[in-house]
């Protein structure tokens, strides 16, 4: 899907460039849930926004289902690290933007609505504007905004990254039980290698800059996943294996800079 | 006192009161108690005796009632004008560059200083002091309304664009309701400057309005009239102020303001 990949930020007065993303090639499957992770300034989130569209690649393409990705669109729906609910919408209008954009019927929408609003268990919130919400309320009203949209694939950007510990192992959860339900197929960036291993059924490492792939893991865990087995002997094992291959990355990343 | 540590609502409205109240006072004691010549500066019994005249004898209601209507009309033509200008300016570079250096160098312009070429142009009528006030106001809505637009935070920017919005879906549903809360305090500021550009049109040729009494009174050497013209217009200025506010709030409940 993704094919020689890269991106170079050009340096600044005399600077040198970036070298955010070295050419990258990865092929993601339908409804396959891969989680990227990798210490900070890896590239994972270039090459999310890359693939959303938010950014211009310096080579290579990206092809969606064998069409090329040229800019930003509902076909790659995206959950932000910030919140990035639109503040004067409430959380129903919030939901309903994408598919207002689409020009679907009202009453479709509203139907729509409902049904995720009850999904992420904020029935009662619907007309709460988004400054009343808490952070992992706000989170989960922006999933189903982009997955109300019917996206062919969504993409997560350290989503869980600003909330607290409890609600991110939560949000973890009410975000795999959407997944085993609905099987999209989501691509997730995070720092956390507990949360990599969890949701994925495969996780993907980074290297630090210049960012390329490191390492390719299938975790076979099988599901419906309970957050008990994050204390199991395989996860514990997978956990081990990972957190070698990212300090390694790290060690290197924090010696160059 | 510590540094930003809250009080009571009632602390403050007692306070805000006792400095009016302190004001008068001293204003009081300088003129009643023969410190002041009556000549120059009348006492604050004086200033309500003649203002309680002015609009029993001297129809000085009908001078209010034409200077709110100057002000509110070349208000509303600037805002009329200006918002609009402003938001696409904010919104697509080629206009601000088209625009952007006229209006920053229109902005200095004095007003005032257009009053005799608009008496020349415009006679000494209605449509004279109108365009005072619209030339004091409109350039200073367009910058400072561009300036609000462009500063919309980008990451609703892209989401809005993840889920499908193209050009005119992100600036009629993002870029102007993102910045409408601040785009109706810029234009509660600017009301209050066209308050000055008004006076100042009515200083010079004008048969009516308040700054026309001002000016006869002067002539008179009335100066409780002149404080009342003064007062009376800050009443209005304040009425006007919490109007805005009470309006705002009201309009976008979800704002933070």
């Amino acid at each position: 899907m993704i094919e020689n990949l890269s991106r170079i930020f050009p340096g600044r007065g005399r600077g040198a460039a970036t070298r955010a993303l070295e050419p990258t090639n990865l092929a993601i499957a339908i409804n396959d849930f891969v989680t990227i992770v990798g210490p900070s300034g890896c590239g994972k989130s270039t090459l999310l926004r890359l693939i959303a569209g938010l950014d211009r690649p310096t080579t290579g393409r990206i092809l969606l289902s064998g069409t090329p990705v040229a800019a930003p669109g509902p076909d790659r729906g995206m959950v932000f690290q910030s919140y990035t609910l639109f503040p004067w919408l409430t959380v129903a209008d919030n939901i309903a933007f994408g598919l207002r954009e689409k020009g679907v019927p009202a009453q479709r929408r509203r139907q729509v609505v409902r049904e995720w609003i009850e999904r992420i268990g904020l029935a009662g919130f619907a007309a709460h504007y988004p400054k009343e919400l808490s952070g992992g309320m706000q989170q989960r009203t922006a999933i189903a905004r982009a997955l109300a949209n019917e996206p062919a694939i969504l993409l997560l950007d350290e989503p869980f990254g600003a909330l607290d510990n409890q609600t991110r192992a939560l949000m973890q959860e009410l975000l795999l039980g959407i997944w085993e339900r609905e099987r999209k197929t989501v691509l997730f960036v995070t720092h956390d290698i507990e949360e990599a291993i969890f949701l994925a059924s495969r996780v993907v490492v980074m290297t630090a800059r210049p960012g390329r792939i490191k390492a390719d893991v299938r975790i076979e865990l099988p599901h419906p996943r309970h957050y008990t087995i994050k204390t199991g002997r395989e996860f514990s094992a997978l956990k081990a294996r990972l957190t070698e291959e990212i300090r390694s990355e790290a060690i290197l990343a924090a010696a160059s800079q | 006192m510590k540094p930003l540590a809250p009080i009571s609502n009632t602390a403050r409205i007692a306070l805000g009161v006792l400095f009016f109240v302190l004001f008068f006072a001293a204003w009081g004691y300088a003129t009643l108690g023969g410190y002041v010549s009556k000549t120059f500066l009348a006492s604050p019994l004086t200033m309500v005796e003649e203002g309680w005249l002015l609009i029993t004898r001297h129809g000085f209601h009908a001078d209010i009632g034409v200077t709110i209507w100057r002000v509110v009309g070349g208000f509303a033509l600037a805002a009329l004008v200006a918002v609009p200008v402003g938001i696409l300016m904010g919104a697509y570079k080629p206009i601000e560059a088209f625009l952007e250096p006229f209006v920053s160098f229109a902005r200095y312009l004095p007003a005032s200083a257009f009053i005799p070429l608009l008496i020349l142009w415009a006679g000494l009528g209605e449509l004279q002091k109108l365009l005072v006030i619209f030339i004091g106001s409109v350039f200073q809505i367009v910058l400072m309304v561009g300036v609000t637009v462009s500063g919309v935070r980008r990451d609703l920017i892209e989401a809005a664009l993840t889920l499908g919005a193209r050009g005119r879906g992100i600036l009629v549903r993002v870029l102007v309701p993102a910045s409408a809360p601040d785009i109706a305090e810029i234009l509660r500021l600017v009301l209050g400057w066209a308050w000055t550009y008004v006076i100042v049109a009515e200083l010079i040729g004008s048969s009516s309005g308040i700054g026309h009494m001002i000016i006869d009174s002067q002539a008179l050497l009335a100066t409780g009239q002149i404080i009342f013209g003064i007062i009376v217009i800050g009443i209005i200025g304040l009425i006007s102020d919490f109007a805005f506010k009470w309006t705002n709030r009201r309009l976008f409940p979800w704002s933070l303001a």
